[in-house]
């Protein structure tokens, strides 16, 4: 039977085309999807790198401005009252405020803190606060903690008020440590914290590594530089590679404040 | 149609995804680099204040803004601080007023209770709007203002010394090793500094600074002469005829007219050993002083701590020439005047005159309640200083002479005389009735073959016929001559905002 030419466009499509139709039409929106869900994917993880990056620079300058506050206010503001002066900029553990600790890196020094992943500032972050008058100094601690003690290694912050002889057992209680930083992925070979100290012998140089300073500069009153690495591991890692996805940052304060 | 739609959006999400993510990285990136830069701008803005604080300072507000700052070094007071501005491209900066772009909200928060910024505050340009700098292609540090006032315990929220009283009054803040609020050492400044950067970042850090003063020998002596076991006995020759020359260790009076502990009048340090020696450098300097008519009357005017006339044996650091060649080196950076004779102001060489060290601690801005610090580093002879010859008033502050000092009786001097390097000191002129109230310090580090192993012996030697009162130790005028090096960093601290 021949149809009329008007007649043909009436007939519709095969079912081979509509298969061949309904294939390409699957192929291209099962790539699309496919794009699209991988697109996603690299969207939330850069998503979270971008946040772990995020926590990270907020707290490096929070810990640089604790350090380039260090100190404050010296002790030749002399009061009667220790509680109103920094004794010095960086508290130490053990036998504060009687002999420094030598600061060592790894298991050199006799420092329990200052040390690779734990500092202590003595500052006083407010002094002029109405709310508080006199406002005393504060304490305040940066430190390392692993699981178990958290579920992943975590940066701690924390402040607690000066008072007595035992600043590292002064952050219990109301004052106890906080996360800070999470997913902190720093290694024994990578401390957080490292530090230049102040020459005492003429002529004046410029502050050297307090690892390689004599024994009587190595000493947490004399701190003058604290370089802050801070490696930051994103929650989730890369999905092509599934290897960690990390951020390194490197920041340095400078204590200002004079040490006596 | 519809699949090229489909594909084209969400082409398009990957590409905003993208974006976001780049431009978010970029900002973080950026605000760590606009908190390090505003930070350095206002540190910037601290630092040439404090550099200018110093009157040797090239730039300092001495130099360039005269009056800016209480003259002769009076107390500046807390309630009337003064600004340092750094405008750009003809933007105003009056940080006194409110309803300006850079007020000073700080300043407020401080004395509260106190005061209220005067509006308008005196001000003076930052080196960066005046020549040469404001000629550069390029700005400055982007530090908008600086301000400079004294603090009081009130001010500082903080108790200080020395009576530790639980009261915060109102008193200007001073430091002589510590703060206080006694009047002791020099006064406390505050200096606080707004830097604001193009993005609005912005930062206000402060210093608390003072002058630090230069380490020098402890005065224990009206006059104190070197010498040592290994170099020469100290040599000293009074006038002979003249009986009212006088070296006094006592009679000593604080600024306020109080009373203090006497002194020795002459006392002989250096390294000895042996109790023999000592005697004997102690009785040299002794056979120097006339017992001429009426009998001892000459030697009772050598009083002090001891019995008269009153010589004694002095312990006392800086023991070497090195050291104390290293004092005279910081004094020199740090002195108000260096005249090296020679020079064209001297045009005679090797020796200064008095219309030469007049000439330049008038240009200095000498007077009682500004002591300058002067070097003549060579031979000084002050002939004909004072009345019946050129008729200078008093010299006021430290005097330091690095070779012979030729002493005129008609001067006058309130302050710190230091001879140190050759060590000599005597006379040409005769007449006058003038003193030298505060201390005279000879020692001998040096002889023409340079810099000594050992003390060597000072020499003080008057002509029989030379008049003049003598020296009289006065603690008061030593505090004021001390001379300071610079502005030292007694705290810092970044202000939340």
């Amino acid at each position: 039977m021949n149809l009329a030419p008007s007649d043909r466009r009436h007939l519709g499509f095969t079912l081979i085309e509509l298969l061949v139709a309904l294939g390409i039409f699957l192929v291209i929106t099962g790539a699309a999807f496919t794009l699209l869900d991988s697109s996603q994917k690299h969207y939330q993880s850069e998503s979270q790198v971008l946040t772990s990056f995020q926590e990270a620079r907020l707290a490096l300058d929070q810990i640089v401005r604790d350090v380039n506050d260090a100190g404050y206010p010296p002790p030749t503001f002399a009061s009667t009252d220790p509680t109103q002066f920094a004794s010095t900029p960086f508290a130490w553990s053990p036998n504060y405020p009687g002999t420094p600790c030598q600061i060592g890196t790894g298991a050199g020094g006799t420092c329990g803190t200052p040390g690779d992943f734990d500092l202590i500032i003595e500052t006083n972050p407010n002094p002029k606060d109405p709310s508080c008058a006199p406002c005393p100094v504060q304490w305040i601690r940066y430190q390392l903690q692993l699981p178990p003690l958290v579920q992943v290694p975590t940066l701690m912050r924390g402040m607690a008020p000066k008072f007595g002889n035992n600043p590292s057992g002064a952050f219990t209680g109301a004052n106890a440590l906080v996360p800070f930083v999470q997913n902190v992925v720093n290694s024994p070979a990578q401390p957080i914290f490292s530090y230049t100290c102040d020459t005492s012998t003429p002529p004046q140089s410029p502050p050297l590594p307090c690892t390689i300073a004599t024994t009587a500069d190595k000493s947490p009153a004399n701190i003058r530089d604290v370089i802050v690495t801070l490696i930051v591991a994103a929650p989730v890692p890369d999905i092509t590679t599934g290897q960690p996805r990390v951020v390194q940052l490197i920041g340095r304060g400078r204590r200002v404040n004079p040490n006596q | 149609m519809l699949i090229s739609i489909f594909i084209l959006l969400l082409i398009s999400v990957v590409a905003i995804a993208l974006v976001v993510a780049s431009g978010t990285e970029s900002s973080l990136a950026g605000n760590y680099r606009s908190s390090t830069g505003v930070y350095y701008a206002a540190v910037a803005g601290l630092e040439e204040v404090r550099a200018r604080l110093r009157p040797q300072d090239p730039n300092s507000f001495k130099n360039t803004d005269s009056g800016f700052l209480p003259a002769g070094g009076a107390p500046l007071a807390s309630c009337s601080p003064v600004y340092v501005i750094n405008p750009v491209g003809g933007e105003t900066v009056a940080p006194w007023d409110p309803a300006s772009t850079y007020p000073d909200t700080e300043f407020n928060q401080e004395f509260a209770g106190i005061c209220t910024l005067p509006n308008p505050s005196p001000r003076a340009f930052s080196i960066w709007n005046r020549a040469p700098l404001n000629g550069l292609p390029f700005p400055g540090p982007l530090y908008k203002w600086v301000r400079i006032n004294g603090v009081s315990e009130k001010s500082l929220n903080l108790d200080v010394g020395p009576a530790y009283d639980n009261f915060k009054d109102l008193t200007p803040v001073y430091y002589d090793g510590a703060l206080n609020n006694a009047n002791s050492g020099k006064q406390v400044l505050e200096v606080t500094a707004l830097a604001v950067l193009p993005n609005g970042s912005q930062k206000i850090l402060q210093y608390l600074v003072a002058p630090v003063p230069i380490t020098l020998p402890p005065f224990l002596a009206a006059l104190t002469l070197s010498g040592s076991q290994n170099g020469t006995d100290a040599a000293f020759h009074a006038p002979a005829n003249n009986s009212v020359y006088a070296v006094k260790g006592d009679g000593d009076q604080d600024c306020n007219g109080n009373p203090l502990p006497s002194k020795v009048a002459i006392g002989i340090y250096g390294p000895y050993q042996g109790v023999g020696n000592l005697n004997n450098a102690v009785n040299s300097v002794k056979s120097g002083i006339p017992s001429f008519p009426p009998s001892t009357a000459a030697q009772s005017n050598y009083t002090g701590q001891g019995a008269w006339p009153d010589v004694e044996h002095l312990t006392l650091p800086f023991q070497t020439p090195s050291q104390l060649d290293a004092i005279v080196q910081t004094i020199v950076q740090s002195a108000d005047v260096v005249i090296t004779p020679g020079s064209a102001t001297s045009p005679t060489p090797y020796t200064s005159y008095a219309p030469d060290l007049h000439a330049a601690v008038t240009t200095a801005g000498m007077s009682s309640s500004y002591p300058v610090s002067a070097v003549v580093n060579g031979n000084l002879d002050v002939s004909d200083w004072g009345a019946g010859g050129y008729g200078y008033a008093p010299g006021y502050g430290l005097l330091l002479v690095t070779g012979t000092f030729t002493y005129d009786p008609d001067t006058n001097w309130n302050g710190i005389v230091l001879v140190i390097g050759q060590g000599a000191v005597g006379n040409t002129q005769h007449g006058g009735s003038n003193v030298i109230n505060g201390a005279v310090f000879v020692a001998k580090t040096r002889d023409a073959s340079g810099l000594l192993p050992d003390l060597g012996g000072a020499s003080v030697m008057f002509d029989a016929l030379m008049q003049g009162n003598g020296i009289r130790y006065n603690s008061c005028w030593i505090q004021k001559s001390q001379p300071t090096s610079s502005y030292q960093i007694l705290s810092f601290h970044e202000i939340s905002q």
